[in-house]
């Protein structure tokens, strides 16, 4: 695995994770570091989303330590890993429907004791995505699949990370809406934000990111950086769809 | 701002947001948009105010449909209680089936402190109409009512912490059971260990009454002691108007605040107000313990009007009853809320009877229409439910919630 510059930001250690009874988390490891998108790819069910909700406390692992930037926080609960700067823009989006998109990009700031620079923000969003401008009064619900992930990210920056989960971004949108999306995770990265990205959408997400993981069944089965992986290929075959 | 068009009058100035009819004469309508907006938004809650504060004045001018002024206490105590309900259930989402507890934890705090129960004891602290000797805790009822808000609010809490971990079904099965065990504890509570906590089902009785002291009444004239003046109900009205009041400011500025807004981030999606980091315990816990502290005030101002705490008027049914006040109102919005209780209390305490009597007198047949209330109320749900399902005025959120469908679904349970 090539060694990346920057310090590690975010670092898994062997966790596993349960619900209930069921073992999703079989130990897995990954690190995300400064400057970088990370991707976490994988088939149904092989633990991408579980890995997210034990990262930001909404499902906290069993075993195993998660690191943020230096500090432990797998036991901390949701709240307090939203303010110690981890965001993220949920599967399935979960946007407040009947918010308007202001609203939501409020609910967003939540946690953040500095509300001075609210405004700025709401700016820097509506700048990312100007057809958030246009909608800012609408509800949330009544948008278009890809305005509401749109709004999604948007609400997800409005907690200024230093560290952004993204879960399927791409999850039932348009190809141009694809496109759309990963141009501007792209540009949030360029900007200085760190990103793990979960996606099904193997083929763009390696495209967009630096190094990336291979999750089946609750382990890390494959690992390095996205270029080796999308040649590897047993990923070729499985994921990409190609040969 | 863009608000929703609403437009009934034809003219293209035509405020939105008002209600101008087109009855009312083009330069009426003209001068009233000239006014400035606060006058124009406080116009109709300032008259409403007025309207009642000198509804004692007027009340016997009236046509026998309309409530006494006692009639009038007791509707404005269970409307204070709905609004409480309200910031449980409306803002929040947390279906709450016990909030008869909470009444009944005021209406306890007020007969503890405000009466001749504890005998071993004589304490008194600006308690007005009962004799300096008196044995007993007595302590100014105003005081009480700050006292026995919070000790339910403390109440509340200690119910919130275990409970609130629960979604939706399992929230309103707990709540239940506590609404229950709180009756039968003071029910029960004449003897714990040999120690008489609630003077089990006899109640606690004469509960002392609020009022201004001597020393007010003989400087400007109100009434020393309100159980024993001549315009009591008027009295008893008045304070219990401005309790609402409060509750009605507080309940309206709780909603527009950081804490409301969260409230209504979980009501719509619990999992994604956890992740953006709303602390969901915390902020429910909240919830349960401002709407516990209205219903604790409001709990123990009834029980100083009534001179008493019965363990019998905290049953199961009181609960549904001001569930039901929040529900025909309109969930969330604290003017039909207010409405509603309003509409159901009167019904509750004059309305079903009278409604009874004139039905009875024009079939020539005596029916007994308050012995079928909660029959009248469950059709009054149901038929709401089916007509106008968002209540009689709906929080603006909510219309678009129901007309849209709710997705409420959740894999894992959020913990924080």
């Amino acid at each position: 695995m090539a060694e990346q510059s920057g310090n590690v930001v975010l670092s898994l250690e062997d966790v596993h994770t349960y619900y209930g009874s069921i073992h999703a988390l079989k130990g897995v490891s990954l690190e995300v570091r400064e400057g970088e998108i990370v991707t976490l790819i994988g088939a149904n069910g092989a633990g991408k989303s579980t890995t997210l909700r034990s990262i930001n406390g909404l499902n906290h692992p069993r075993e195993g330590a998660i690191r943020f930037q230096g500090r432990e926080i797998t036991k901390d609960p949701a709240h307090a890993i939203v303010k110690s700067g981890i965001a993220q823009s949920p599967e399935g989006r979960r946007l407040f429907p009947r918010m308007s998109v202001l609203e939501n990009l409020e609910m967003g700031a939540f946690q953040r004791e500095d509300r001075t620079t609210f405004k700025e923000d709401v700016d820097r969003v509506f700048e990312l995505f100007p057809r958030l401008a246009e909608r800012r009064n609408q509800k949330a619900g009544t948008m278009s699949g890809g305005e509401q992930q749109m709004c999604a990210i948007g609400r997800a920056l409005m907690a200024r990370p230093k560290l952004l989960l993204l879960d399927e971004p791409s999850m039932g949108l348009a190809p141009i809406f694809v496109e759309k999306i990963f141009e501007i995770v792209r540009e949030i990265n360029a900007q200085g934000t760190p990103i793990l990205l979960v996606e099904q959408n193997a083929l763009m997400a390696l495209d967009a990111a630096s190094r990336g993981y291979v999750l089946e069944t609750g382990r890390i089965a494959l690992e390095g950086p996205a270029k080796d992986l999308r040649e590897n290929e047993q990923v070729r075959k499985t994921y990409l769809g190609e040969g | 701002m863009k608000l929703p068009t609403r437009m009934r009058g034809s003219g293209p100035d035509a405020h939105p947001g008002e209600d101008t009819g087109g009855w009312v004469p083009a330069g009426v309508r003209e001068s009233w948009q000239q006014l400035p907006e606060p006058v124009r938004r406080l116009a109709l809650p300032l008259a409403l105010v007025a309207l009642a504060f000198f509804y004692p004045k007027y009340a016997e001018s009236l046509p026998g449909a309309f409530p006494g002024v006692g009639t009038l206490v007791i509707m404005i105590v269970y409307t204070m209680m709905a609004v409480g309900l309200n910031i449980v259930v409306g803002y929040a989402g947390l279906l709450d089936l016990g909030y008869v507890a909470f009444y009944a934890a005021g209406a306890y705090t007020a007969a503890w402190f405000a009466s001749l129960q504890f005998e071993q004891v004589s304490f008194h602290f600006g308690s007005v109409g009962i004799s300096q000797e008196a044995v007993g805790i007595h302590i100014s009822v105003w005081l009480i009512l700050l006292i026995a808000g919070a000790f339910t609010a403390i109440a509340g809490i200690l119910i919130g912490l275990p409970t609130l971990r629960l979604r939706g079904d399992y929230l309103a099965i707990v709540t239940l059971g506590f609404g229950e065990i709180i009756p039968q504890f003071v029910r029960n509570g004449d003897n714990i260990f040999g120690f008489d906590l609630t003077h089990g089902t006899f109640g606690i009785s004469p509960i002392d009454s609020p009022g201004f002291g001597t020393t007010l009444e003989d400087a400007i004239g109100v009434p020393a002691s309100f159980q024993q003046s001549f315009d009591r109900a008027q009295w008893f009205y008045w304070a219990a108007l401005a309790l609402l009041l409060v509750t009605v400011f507080c309940s309206v500025r709780l909603r527009d605040s950081r804490l409301g807004r969260a409230w209504i981030a979980i009501r719509e999606d619990e999992t994604a107000a956890a992740a953006m980091g709303i602390p969901l315990m915390r902020t429910k816990t909240w919830a349960y313990a401002i709407g516990a502290f209205f219903g604790g005030i409001a709990g123990a101002y009834y029980a100083t009007f009534k001179s008493g705490a019965f363990p019998s008027d905290f049953f199961f049914n009181f609960s549904v009853f001001l569930l039901c006040m929040v529900i025909l109102g309109g969930m969330g919005s604290v003017w039909g809320v207010v409405l509603g209780g309003l509409v159901l209390s009167y019904l509750d305490q004059e309305g079903l009877a009278k409604l009874g009597n004139s039905v009875s007198e024009v079939i020539g047949r005596q029916i007994d229409v308050p012995k079928y209330n909660f029959g009248v109320y469950g059709l009054i749900i149901v038929l709401m439910m089916l007509f106008r399902p968002t209540g009689l005025i709906p929080e603006r959120r909510r219309k678009k919630e129901l007309a849209e469908g709710v997705h409420d679904e959740s894999l894992y349970d959020a913990s924080a």
